[in-house]
């Protein structure tokens, strides 16, 4: 066991009763308004977000049609931020997901089995720990060339590290219930006692680890884009809005200040909601410990 | 306790010796060839030969490979193609700006975060705890990049109080590098500060439920005096571990921060090696980068077994 | 303690110790010198010192005039005009070059400037550098040394772009005993000489004491570079610089609108910032196409939005100050419709095209505005950035493997290396156009300017590239800065004519 191994969680609270806590509540709010401006964007913008309008460049918010406004391009501001907020979601859903789709059964795997493959797989788990999404974005980068699906694996693959130790912790527990000694008294293979027992048990701790991760690929998104590691252009991203607006933090604020409050609330939203689901689920899981 | 030491020690070697495959391994692939790039557009294909051999990478990679490894355990990381410079000493040289970015990110993200979050857990239940986390919980939701420009645009380009990027060594100007150092440190410090504050809370939480708290406050010893005579120690367990972790979060968290900020640290480095295909230069710098990462969780873990009682028998 | 771990606390004790040694020495450099200091910000740091071996205009930028001198140089008017040459003589069939010396000048490493320097360096370049420029010194047939102060130079066949190129790095004069390490060391005549170099921050030169010339005003010049145009500007607002020599983000000048604190200079370079077309491949290589193309793009709005309107509009790939300058502007005013036609004439009603760009500022921003305008005539681009340089020189630079490009052609005349060269990546193949640039170089001046604009107008209506607009030469400085150049007619940016404000 490793210090990595035992990384304390935050907010460890010990109400016994389920109840709807206040963190939980804001962050699936914000959670939702990412949701539905990215889903509406889809069908509706109020503007094409990619249109060039030398006409109507750095328009003020409410003028014309232009809510908040048209960046140096002429591009509606508005329109671009619900483009982006899918884009946000995207990275954030497949790396999240590429992540717990390779780190939860290496962690359940190292959970159950034990031993020296317990050792080896997490030891793996550590050295890939040692390679920072940042590192692999760069990397990636250099070879195929950055773009969104670079920034992707590389935020996934460095999240795995994340879900793998998360799954093992838990797993480990869940080993000692009566139901998975039971269910191993009755020679039940370990496939299906990993299916049935284990992972129902664990799915839990599971969702609040992909939203706390979600927030982070958010931010590691945002960073990469700066650099120029992540979405290509014209492709609205939070990221590069912010990067290039940057030029003009003088004159117009706003188009620096949109983007950065969109990665704000929305990595709050994320970390909120993990945090709230965590103790709500918290009575649950504490009887499997 | 010795085992376990051995053990952990004996994995870092592993881990290192893979890593250096790693590495290794993605340069290889890293499509552009540096004795094309170094030589620029329309050379002729006896020149590009002729620097090929002068760089050796016309040598089977198996070959580049030992010769690279071998030097790696005396701190001979080769000769760049770009600079024609000795590796080693470069990245010592950027190291140096690295470290005290993130030695002074630490020390803030500690002075911001050890009170907030000890405020934050004892007043747990008021609206001003709940204020407190509310802000530490903002805090980490802003990227240090942004933060970065932030602090820039009001610090250095409004109020003209402090200095917008660059670097001066410690050497030539201690008055201006710390100058410099402030607000690149203080951008890493903030966010990792408000990230820490929220372990800072929790492990004050739980030591403060502690029987031994208890027994000295009903002794008459007020609270912030009984949990730092007895829970100090207790709740620096989980804290040192993030704070190790958070150490490897912020060697990365400086390679975005010098762009804002101008420094010539390591990130720079990476970035500009990236950019120039210089295969050796940008090799040495993961493999630091990399090796750091590791030593630091060994690092932890050496700490964690000597603060944590109970895992001094284990193994 | 294992073996990596070890190396690691010894890289760190190693830097440590770097560290506190030196911070024992601090405060015993005070320097007496009394001259002036100016800190001037650039964009891109040279990777060495070295322009015999590498590519690339930051190099030159910073060494050639500062440090290396050439026979000639280029006023700021783009004629030539002598430098460590006094004077020279041109033969009648305009193969012999007399050169006559200055005989007071001396390397910054002590020897004497001779006529033996002079053979050295030119048959140098043919020997030892590495870089393609070098062919500039191809047409040289020989040089040779006639007394002390005298060299000659036969050519084989009449070039005007010779002595041309001689303004340029290739005609840099090196020492004989200087070019042991040309990466790290430069050893030139030029009025500063290298003081020391911070990687990834700044390069300091001092005046060259033995300086044979007019002492440069400032006795110390700082230049530092900074990746990111943001860091750039808020170094000049915070005072951490003296002058912006090439604005990276034109929208942020309005942040140096005060003019009792800033002056902006604003004028032309020699950058031309086409939008490169592969002519040898389809769709491309069909003229109506990229005629369709040129018709599509709206090129005010695009400097406007791209580059804040800070530039100019060029309708070919002259900039206004090359004596054969031409307004092509008209040549392709903005109409879609036309360019619909052309592309319903060609066939391609629907197309599809990769637009493969350095991630430069100036690239990223126009590819936005010319894939929004292309779709509005029906064309679909898709933009892909690649890592300058290394990415994009391989990819698009080496193997052509793109359909359109952005660059600024930053070389000075680089008309001829873009259009006259069939195996340039641009792909353009036009007889008629080399027999022209062959013509041009070989005639005498009248000839010369005839021969190029036709030569130019015809790689305009062919549209071989559309030329999107001429880089701006932005140059933002503290006030009552002086010296500071109008227009950017060469590859260097002169340090010694700069003088800070008096007051």
């Amino acid at each position: 066991m490793t210090a990595l191994d035992n990384l304390p969680a935050t907010q460890r609270g010990r109400r016994r009763r389920r109840r709807v806590n206040p963190s939980m509540m804001v962050g699936a709010t914000l959670v939702t308004l990412v949701v539905l401006a990215a889903l509406t964007s889809f069908i509706w913008t109020p503007h094409d977000a990619l249109h060039v309008d030398a006409a109507h460049r750095l328009a003020p918010a409410f003028s014309d049609s232009f809510v908040l406004g048209t960046d140096k391009f002429g591009r509606d501001v508005a329109s671009q931020l619900m483009v982006g907020a899918r884009t946000t979601l995207f990275v954030g859903i497949v790396a999240v997901g590429v992540a717990a789709i390779i780190g939860t059964p290496l962690g359940v795997l190292a959970g159950m089995a034990g031993g020296w493959l317990s050792e080896v797989v997490m030891r793996a788990n550590d050295l890939l720990f040692a390679f920072p999404a940042l590192l692999l974005a760069i990397m990636l980068g250099a070879v195929f060339g950055a773009s969104t699906l670079t920034a992707m694996i590389a935020i996934g693959v460095a999240t795995i590290p994340a879900f793998a130790r998360v799954a093992r912790g838990q797993t480990l527990g869940v080993m000692h219930t009566e139901y998975v000694l039971a269910a191993r008294a009755a020679g039940r293979s370990r496939l299906a006692i990993a299916l049935r027992h284990v992972l129902p048990n664990i799915a839990s701790i599971l969702i609040v680890q992909a939203s706390v991760s979600f927030a982070i690929a958010i931010l590691a998104e945002a960073a990469l884009s700066f650099l120029g590691f992540g979405t290509r252009p014209p492709t609205p991203s939070w990221g590069r809005m912010l990067q290039e607006s940057q030029e003009l933090l003088f004159s117009t604020p706003r188009l620096a200040f949109l983007p950065g409050l969109a990665i704000a609330l929305a990595v709050l939203g994320f970390n909120l909601l993990g945090d709230g689901l965590r103790d709500w689920l918290d009575p649950k899981l504490r009887e499997h410990r | 306790m010795g085992l376990y030491l051995l053990v952990r020690a004996a994995v870092l070697v592993v881990s290192t010796a893979v890593a250096s495959v790693v590495v290794f391994a993605v340069m290889a692939v890293l499509p552009g060839d540096p004795a094309e790039v170094a030589l620029g557009v329309n050379a002729t294909a006896e020149a590009v030969a002729a620097k090929r051999a002068e760089f050796g990478t016309d040598r089977p990679l198996t070959t580049q490979f030992l010769d690279w490894v071998s030097g790696l355990p005396v701190g001979d990381f080769g000769v760049s193609y770009v600079t024609s410079d000795r590796v080693g000493p470069q990245i010592v040289d950027r190291l140096g700006v690295t470290l005290w970015l993130v030695l002074f990110g630490m020390l803030m993200a500690i002075v911001v975060a050890v009170p907030l979050g000890t405020a934050a857990a004892v007043r747990h239940r008021s609206v001003g705890g709940l204020l407190l986390s509310g802000l530490s919980q903002l805090g980490v939701a802003v990227p240090a990049f942004l933060a970065g420009i932030l602090l820039v645009f009001l610090f250095a380009v409004t109020w003209q109080a402090l200095p917008s990027g660059g670097y001066t060594p410690l050497r030539e100007d201690p008055g201006a590098w710390f100058q410099q150092l402030l607000l690149p440190s203080l951008s890493l410090g903030l966010v990792q500060g408000a990230v820490l504050s929220r372990y800072v809370r929790s492990a004050v939480l739980d030591v403060m439920r502690e029987d031994y708290i208890r027994t000295a406050r009903a002794k008459g010893l007020g609270l912030y005096r009984a949990l730092w005579k007895h829970g100090a120690r207790n709740a620096a367990i989980p804290v040192v571990t993030v704070l190790g972790l958070q150490l490897a979060t912020l060697l990365i968290g400086a390679v975005v921060v010098e762009r804002v900020f101008t420094l010539p640290g390591l990130g720079s480095l990476l970035l500009d090696g990236v950019a120039n295909r210089d295969l050796l230069l940008v090799q040495g710098t993961v493999m630091v980068l990399v090796v750091a990462v590791l030593g630091i969780n060994f690092l932890v873990d050496v700490l964690y077994a000597l603060l944590d009682p109970r895992l001094r028998g284990a193994r | 303690m294992t073996r990596p771990l070890a190396r690691l606390v010894t890289v760190i004790a190693t830097a440590t110790l770097a560290i506190t040694a030196a911070g024992c020495s601090s405060g015993t450099s005070g320097d007496s010198s009394t001259a002036s200091s100016l800190s001037v910000g650039f964009v891109a740091e040279p990777a060495n010192l070295d322009f015999t071996s590498t590519d690339g205009v930051a190099i030159p930028q910073a060494l050639l005039v500062n440090v290396y001198e050439g026979l000639v140089k280029l006023d700021q008017d783009g004629k030539i005009v002598p430098l460590l040459a006094e004077s020279w003589d041109i033969s009648p069939d305009r193969k012999t070059y007399t050169f006559h010396l200055r005989d007071n000048v001396t390397f910054t490493n002590g020897k004497k400037f001779t006529a033996d320097d002079v053979v050295f360096s030119i048959n140098r370049v043919k020997t030892d550098w590495k870089v393609s420029l070098k062919s500039a010194m191809d047409v040289v047939a020989n040089v040779e040394k006639k007394d002390e102060t005298t060299a000659v130079v036969t050519l084989t066949k009449p070039s005007n772009s010779w002595l041309y190129k001689m303004t340029t790095r290739v005609g840099a004069m090196f020492s004989r005993d200087g070019v042991a390490d040309l990466a790290n060391k430069p050893v030139g005549t030029g009025p500063y000489k290298l003081d020391s170099w911070r990687r990834g921050d700044a390069i300091t030169y001092s005046a060259n004491a033995n300086y044979w010339g007019t002492k440069p005003k400032a006795g110390k010049v700082v230049l530092k570079y900074f990746k990111d145009a943001t860091a750039l500007n808020n170094a000049l607002l915070t005072g951490g610089i003296d002058i912006i020599s090439a604005v990276q983000a034109p929208e942020s000048i309005q942040q140096f609108s005060d003019t009792s604190k800033y002056e902006v200079i604003e004028g032309t370079t020699t950058g031309e910032v086409v939008l490169s077309f592969n002519n040898s491949k389809a769709p491309l290589n069909d003229k109506r196409v990229r005629q369709a193309i040129r018709y599509a793009i709206d090129h005010k709005a695009l400097l406007d939005t791209a580059w804040a309107g800070r530039g100019q509009l060029i309708g070919s790939m002259v900039p206004p100050t090359d004596p054969w300058y031409e307004d092509l502007t008209n040549l392709y005013p903005h109409d879609p419709a036309k360019a619909r036609d052309l592309l319903a004439q060609a066939g391609q009603p629907k197309l599809n095209l990769r637009l493969r760009i350095p991630n430069l500022p100036y690239a990223v921003a126009s590819a936005q505005v010319v894939k929004s305008q292309l779709a509005a005539v029906g064309i679909t681009v898709e933009i892909e950035p690649l890592e300058f340089p290394a990415r994009w020189l391989d990819v698009v630079f080496k193997q052509a493997d793109y359909d359109m490009s952005i660059i600024n052609h930053v070389e000075p005349r680089d008309i001829t290396a873009v259009f006259g060269n069939p195996d340039y990546y641009l792909r353009y193949h036009n007889p008629k156009v080399q027999e022209l640039f062959a013509k041009a170089d070989a005639g005498t001046e009248d000839e010369q300017v005839a021969a190029m604009k036709e030569a130019a107008r015809i790689v305009a209506e062919d549209a071989a590239g559309d030329f999107l607009f001429l880089f701006p030469n932005l140059i933002v400085a503290k006030k009552g800065m002086t010296g500071l150049p109008k227009n950017l007619v060469s590859e260097s940016f002169d340090l010694s004519v700069l003088s800070p404000s008096e007051a």
